[in-house]
């Protein structure tokens, strides 16, 4: 018998935002403790949160054995690996009134306009430790600035957005941003005359992706139901388009392992070499049953058996910058586009609820709200442009791609 | 039970939670797990600021208190503040789920409920890849404040999801068939539903055309009208949107008229189903709130901070995900009132539209968004054939106004997957539902 712990640590102070202000201050520190026992084939898992009883919680994991849930692989072993991301990031002390400080600046920089929402300081502890000597550390610290913008003149719930997720802060920087956007959101232009028009979205942004990672799923390419299924090494895609699943610090906030201690050299690993199908993501028990290479994309909630998901991606930048990229040409800056999504065959649609007008290096005015579409294989494939190799903010590391897509109005 | 800090108003959340999954992938176990939990949320408000913290350890709350004191300012006249003043004493047992709880039903029960399932995914040779999935909660709270409050209040839900993708040829199509109530009993002999709608997929897969873009009067089923009333206005009526922003109190009065004349949405707690919580989060009791009622705003959704802003009355929708969170203003079951047409005649009077039948999921901002799963080509009266549909968006206010129709029958779901997001709350249990309902001018791409 295996026995392995996985625990998650979350210490947060989240700061409310209100009107500008700072509305409320919450402390969290939780520790979530899971165990997972592995004998003949199968998995017993059983968790708690914060303190615990040791033999109540390995007996509760040896009654979960009896459930008889099957886990007929290889249980990772014999690597220890430790990281620790503590930036030189602001401490818990001075977070509170740093933020209250920054706040007040925006209040003078930005008179026309509230924001509100979370600003959060967040130090996260996860490892993976059993007694084969598995023993995988990750922690990190991380910043979250995500606050709503609302023109005080506007009917509207919000209008903007401004924020990132980091480790890294520097107020000047996050001022500038956010009076990026609030600048621009102050220019309304005219959308460009032309059907199609190169399009950016930040590559954090999922929507655009969310049929590539559908289709990338082991489970639905191994059982013939992905749209990708049976296209391993096919040049489906544009030759400037390479995916990779991402858990590498540099550009990612994903732990370096995988929830079944997976850890690929260079913490990625390539679903898409430029257009080509390489493989889909998977986890152990997907790439067994379908003979996949083992890609490590296996989540868990602490008190769970370790399965298949989507976990992080990133698609590999340029040589060029955005500007390069825009060959001179206007594009749609996409901020907020929300309920968009893909048809059975692949087509896109959404609305843009705000886009930008910009020239590949600055936010010029804001766009009427707009509809885009395409389809999956257009948008990464002749209509790719590509990322970026710059990013507009130091902050988050956000890079950008660009493709020409359908806008209309 | 407290000793609570002498001038601030503090208030102590424990949650009591037993939560079931169970879940198979091509029919073999995937997992078979019973989480159980005992956790608190403590809030301290000294007339400026709240100060929050999430414990894991219910044995630590008194420690927690005296931390947050710490950091609070205290405040002789704190329970004269308009925001403590809001704040409801209630008291009392309302517990309504112990002897039919979740908690005491046999885990072979429940697996061999979704077991009696697999054999309407594995005939369907179009059927590629499958999941099912059995999930229960039951929520015991208890709730104390410095006011006064001391309160036990619990609700549950239990349901079952068999999702399942599809492909023949080059075409694809994925949709799930769920079945939730806040009662395991009403999960049984669900076989004939499920089959019916994997045949309706299976048909939609084999048949389904691409619609051209453009605008269409559009029926939609009760639970896309629910998400629809949700998304288009129900976060609208969040009222702490509004707190501080008088352009918004302008915008948002009580008394404007915002939708067609047939239209009421309502919000209520205490609708049984999957957005029951007969208290909020701070203490108050759950309200029926008349968001829109025959076209007219009429009421607002609060907490006790927004209500005191506003100087409007507390409605029992100040909600927290679960113990990690605070409570901010959310929506509980919220629905459209049903209307006095059939739902035949609804469909009798569209030339050339579409219906909704079911959906992935929606959003609402300044325009809502639904994107379609399930949906049809209506041509002279009639369903003519099923239609590929990204997305159907339309601005709120101009769509409100574009009801024409509403059936006569009122169907609120119970979710058991999924739920609402606001925020980084994501996801809260609430209800939606409506009757079927029919809008003109509808954005399709």
């Amino acid at each position: 018998m295996i026995k392995e712990k996985y625990i998650q640590r979350t210490k947060e102070t989240a700061l409310n935002v209100l009107q500008t202000q700072v509305e409320s201050l919450r402390k969290k520190d939780v520790t979530k403790t899971g165990l997972r026992l592995y004998k003949d084939g199968h998995i017993g898992v059983s968790g708690a949160l914060g303190k615990y009883d040791e033999a109540e919680l390995e007996q509760r994991a040896q009654d979960a054995l009896g459930l008889q849930v099957p886990y007929d692989l290889k249980v990772s072993q014999d690597n220890k690996q430790t990281m620790e991301i503590c930036p030189d990031l602001i401490s818990e002390q001075d977070f509170p009134a740093e933020m209250e400080a920054m706040l007040a600046e925006l209040r003078k920089e930005q008179p026309k306009f509230s924001f509100s929402n979370k600003i959060k300081l967040t130090e996260r502890e996860i490892s993976l430790v059993n007694d084969k000597d598995l023993d995988l550390r990750f922690k990190d610290r991380l910043i979250s600035m995500e606050l709503v913008i609302k023109e005080k003149a506007s009917a509207n719930l919000f209008d903007a957005f401004s924020g990132y997720i980091g480790r890294s802060y520097e107020r000047r920087e996050f001022l500038r941003l956010t009076n990026d956007i609030c600048n621009a959101y102050q220019n309304p232009v005219d959308l460009p005359q032309g059907e199609k028009m190169p399009v950016v979205f930040s590559t954090s942004d999922l929507l655009p992706l969310k049929q590539v990672i559908m289709d990338l799923n082991g489970q639905s390419f191994g059982t013939g139901s992905s749209l990708l299924a049976g296209k391993a090494g096919q040049q489906v895609f544009n030759e400037n388009f390479t995916l990779y699943q991402n858990h590498n610090p540099e550009d990612s906030i994903q732990p370096f392992f995988d929830a079944e201690g997976v850890v690929n050299p260079d913490y990625r690993y390539t679903l898409i070499d430029k257009g080509k199908v390489v493989t889909p993501y998977t986890d152990k028990k997907t790439a067994a049953q379908y003979n996949l290479p083992l890609t490590g994309s296996a989540k868990a909630e602490y008190d769970a058996v370790p399965t298949l998901d989507f976990t992080s991606c990133k698609i590999q930048e340029s040589e060029k910058t955005l500007k390069e990229l825009l060959q001179g040409q206007m594009a749609v800056f996409v901020l907020v586009a929300s309920g968009g999504d893909f048809t059975p065959s692949g087509d896109f649609g959404t609305p843009v609820q705000l886009a930008f007008l910009f020239d590949g290096e600055r936010l010029i005015g804001k766009l009427p709200p707009l509809q885009l579409s395409a389809n999956v294989f257009s948008m990464y494939g002749e209509d790719f442009i590509g990322v970026g190799k710059n990013s507009l903010y130091t902050l988050g590391k956000e890079k950008y791609m660009i493709m020409n897509m359908k806008v209309s109005q | 039970m407290f000793v609570f800090p002498k001038n601030l108003y503090t208030d102590v959340r424990i949650e009591d939670v037993f939560k079931t999954t169970i879940a198979y992938t091509l029919g073999k176990l995937d997992e078979q797990k019973v989480r159980k939990y005992k956790a608190a949320f403590i809030r301290i408000f000294d007339g400026e600021k709240w100060y929050y913290s999430a414990t894991s350890d219910v044995e630590a709350v008194q420690g927690e208190i005296d931390a947050l004191a710490q950091l609070a300012t205290p405040n002789p006249g704190i329970y004269q503040d308009p925001i403590v003043q809001k704040l409801e004493a209630n008291t009392g047992e309302h517990t309504k789920f112990q002897t039919d709880s979740v908690a005491i039903i046999d885990s072979a029960e429940k697996l061999k409920l979704l077991q009696s399932h697999f054999s309407t995914l594995t005939e369907v040779e179009e059927i590629k890849m499958w999941k099912a999935r059995y999930i229960d909660e039951n929520v015991r709270k208890e709730f104390y404040s410095s006011k006064g409050a001391e309160l036990n209040f619990d609700f549950q839900k239990a349901g079952f999801t068999l999702s399942f993708d599809m492909a023949a040829g080059e075409r694809r199509f994925s949709e799930a068939f769920t079945k939730g109530s806040d009662s395991f009993q009403d999960l049984q002999d669900a076989h004939q539903e499920a089959k019916a709608h994997v045949a309706k997929c299976l048909d939609f897969l084999h048949n389904y055309r691409t619609l051209k873009p453009g605008k269409y009067t559009t029926i939609m089923a009760p639970v896309v009208a629910g998400v629809f009333a949700h998304e288009s206005f129900g976060h609208k009526s969040e009222s702490d949107f509004m707190v501080g922003d008088e352009t918004m109190k302008r915008e948002w009065a009580i008394g404007k008229k915002v939708g067609a004349d047939i239209l009421s949405i309502i919000d209520d707690g205490n609708r049984p189903g999957s957005g029951y919580v007969p208290f909020d989060d701070e203490g108050t009791k759950a309200r029926k709130s008349y968001l829109i009622k025959e076209g007219v705003l009429s009421d607002r959704l609060h907490s006790a901070s927004t209500a005191a802003a506003l100087e409007e009355e507390v409605t029992g929708n100040a909600r927290a995900m679960n113990f990690e969170f605070e409570p901010i203003v959310r929506m509980t079951s919220t629905y459209i009132a049903p209307g006095k047409k059939k739902k035949e005649e609804l469909f009798r009077e569209v030339e050339e539209g579409i219906y909704i039948e079911d959906l992935k999921h929606g959003s609402g901002m300044s325009t809502f968004t639904i994107a379609p799963s399930l949906a049809y080509y209506i041509k002279d009266g009639k369903i003519a054939y099923p239609v590929n549909i990204a997305v159907i968006t339309g601005n709120v206010f101009e769509t409100l106004g574009e009801i024409d129709g509403l059936s006569d029958g009122l169907d609120v779901d119970t979710k058991v997957t999924g739920g609402c997001g606001k925020m980084e709350q994501f996801p809260l249990t609430v209800g939606f539902g409506g009757p079927y309902v029919r809008v003109k001018n509808i954005n399709a791409q």
